[in-house]
């Protein structure tokens, strides 16, 4: 019999008892289903994790005012900007010179930041401004300068920025030594950031005068390098200490929050690995029941087909023409199983994440589920081997049935 | 007439039958459906197995058409014997030179008439096309034109044996092997069935064994085997 006909003729198996055909099918949609949802999610979230830690100086700590809940970086979670009492709690000059005074430290960047309006020939747009200290700014930070210069020591009127924001943010790209007008005033272009940001950074003096509502000496966040990275905890210890003191707050009421973001990030970034296979294997046993329910009916099917077995051999069937008809039947399930689990998989991995998202490992979450070839490929494979795999055995008690015996089946 | 077919056995026998013993083994008891039965049938003869449920009669059909194997002794099929062949080579003869017609009819639930006339030919990897229409001459040679997308669940039964017919004859086999064709029909449909196998047999040449306990049958007959507890009581030419 043609390979073609022995489809035609499985099809129709699968056809025919839609119900059960379904059933199994069902069975193997979710194994796979889950697997797929699964991987993909965390596969996004590690894919999101690695592309943060990359770009993280493991010497960087950042000193957010407020408390966060946790250790986590700022965003994470939920921060109370007002504590016990209603007044704002703000890092100043006071904070600084705390910092300063701390030999662990060898660099330190106040930032302010802010969302402008910035005019270029005609286009204007909302971009977050940056004001950094100029002096230690290019040390300090992580991004990397595509075209022109890092903000130096003396500069006033000029701002470096983003990949994204010079190339197609205006109408026409933004090139070095172009004037831009934000807010007003006009600075000049000296680097563009190897980013696809539109983030725009100035120095930190003419960023108070641009953004009205921030105050001289009051920082949004300071990031400090250490001096030795190996010594990281005892840097946050003494950070910590020398903060209270100035603040005069104490470990009760501490109202700001010292964050090394690439260790959080690491510790972030085994949990989801952890995570992602523990939960890879429950999604495991989900196929693997899937596979023992196809063995099934696969089961029932040769039985239930063993008078028309019969009848085929009869009409010249070949043992290699039943075995046929059979091992594509379980292969059509797998496959069809397989194939709607990696869509419902698919969907799942991007509904999932939303719903997660709220809070907890997968916080800052945003990219959604990645499906990668590799894993649809290699689930479809699985899907379909444990599919023909489990369909093996029945089919090959199919083939062996002799003819007679099958033909006198009732 | 029992000389002329004498002397054509040298030549024209199709199948042969010699000491063929099948024996059941029921638990720790032996138990022997066929007794060391010898038989000719020639080509183009139409012969009829009669005798008693119980008499073996089924289980020499079942030997007869490939589906099992004697015990001991040798069956010969166009001088080649077959007792002793693989499963895969027993599929070929039957596909190729034997066509069944049974008494349940034995059509496939799940395929359309026309489908069911073209299985066999599936089988033997005859082109889509070629098939189709050998089919579907055959679905109107048997006078079920208008019926070939209908489900085998949807015909009377008159009709599925009609399919079973024509399925049968699907790949031209040289023998039409019956097992009480008859036997589940009325005796309307049934006289139908007998003719469509004797015109067969008269025009076409075929040669026909029709299992049964019809004596209605015989007439059709030119040869009854008599059967009776696993032997041969006595064969008759009429």
């Amino acid at each position: 019999m043609k390979l073609s006909k022995a489809f035609k003729h499985a099809l129709n198996m699968v056809m025919h008892s839609k119900l059960r055909s379904w059933l199994t099918i069902i069975g193997v949609v979710i194994g796979v289903a889950s697997v797929i949802a699964i991987m993909s999610i965390g596969e996004g979230m590690e894919q999101d994790i690695t592309s943060r830690l990359s770009g993280m100086g493991g010497d960087i700590l950042t000193i957010t005012p407020g408390l966060s809940r946790g250790r986590g970086p700022p965003g994470m979670y939920h921060i109370d900007s007002a504590t016990a009492t209603e007044e704002e709690v703000v890092l100043d000059r006071t904070d600084l010179q705390a910092l300063k005074s701390i030999l662990d430290i060898s660099l330190i960047n106040t930032e302010i930041k802010g969302s402008v309006e910035a005019y270029y020939l005609g286009k204007s747009g909302s971009v977050t401004l940056t004001g950094v200290d100029q002096k230690v700014w290019a040390q300090i930070t992580t991004s990397e300068i595509r075209e022109g210069r890092m903000l130096g020591s003396a500069d006033q009127n000029v701002i470096v920025i983003g990949g994204r924001l010079a190339d197609d943010y205006f109408d026409s790209p933004l090139g070095i030594n172009k004037m831009i007008t934000i807010e007003g005033s006009s600075f000049r272009v000296v680097g563009i950031l190897d980013d696809q940001s539109t983030n725009i950074y100035m120095p930190i003096q003419m960023a108070y005068q641009v953004l009205d509502d921030k105050e001289n000496d009051v920082y949004d966040s300071i990031t400090v390098k250490i001096k030795n990275e190996d010594e990281l905890d005892y840097a946050i210890e003494t950070i910590e200490q020398k903060l209270m003191m100035a603040r005069h707050v104490t470990e009760k009421d501490k109202d700001f929050t010292i964050s090394s973001s690439k260790q959080v990030e690491e510790t972030r970034s085994e949990m989801v690995s952890s995570m992602t296979t523990f939960l890879t294997a429950i999604a495991a046993v989900a196929l693997l029941v899937g596979a023992v329910g196809t063995a099934n009916t696969m089961f029932t099917s040769v039985l239930e087909k063993t008078k028309e077995i019969g009848i085929m051999k009869a009409l010249g069937a070949r043992n290699r023409d039943i075995l046929a008809i059979f091992l594509l039947n379980a292969f059509l399930i797998g496959l069809i199983g397989g194939i709607i689990g990696i869509i419902l998989g698919y969907l799942l991995s991007g509904v999932l994440p939303a719903l997660m998202g709220g809070g907890g490992i997968t916080g800052r979450f945003a990219s959604g589920g990645v499906v990668t070839i590799e894993s649809v490929l290699l689930s479809l494979l699985v899907a379909v081997g444990i599919g023909t795999l489990s369909g093996a055995i029945p089919a090959y008690q199919a083939s062996k049935l002799k003819p007679v015996d099958a033909l006198r089946y009732e | 007439m029992n000389n002329r077919k004498a002397s054509n056995e040298e030549n024209n026998v199709l199948i042969h039958l010699e000491n063929v013993w099948k024996i059941y083994q029921m638990g720790e008891v032996e138990f022997a459906a066929l007794r060391g039965v010898d038989l000719q049938i020639n080509k183009g003869d139409f012969v009829a197995v009669l005798g008693p449920s119980g008499s073996g009669k089924s289980t020499m059909m079942n030997l007869i058409g490939c589906l099992d194997l004697p015990s001991r002794g040798s069956i010969c099929l166009d001088a080649r014997d077959i007792s002793r062949l693989g499963e895969s080579d027993l599929a070929q003869i039957r596909g190729r030179k034997i066509g069944f017609i049974f008494q349940q009819f034995n059509l496939i639930p799940t395929l359309s008439v026309l489908e069911n006339v073209m299985l066999p030919m599936e089988f033997q990897e005859v082109d889509n096309g070629v098939a189709r229409q050998r089919a579907l001459e055959l679905l109107e040679m048997v006078g079920l034109k208008d019926r070939v997308y209908h489900m085998p669940s949807q015909l009377s039964g008159g009709q599925r044996q009609r399919v079973a017919i024509a399925r049968s004859l699907a790949v031209d086999p040289d023998i039409i092997l019956a097992d009480e064709p008859t036997g589940n029909l009325d005796s309307k449909t049934g006289r139908y069935i007998l003719d469509f196998l004797n015109e067969l047999h008269t025009n076409e040449g075929k040669t026909i064994i029709v299992v049964t306990h019809d004596l209605d049958l015989i007439k059709y007959a030119e040869k009854v085997v008599y059967i009776k507890d696993g032997e041969i009581e006595k064969v008759e030419y009429t």
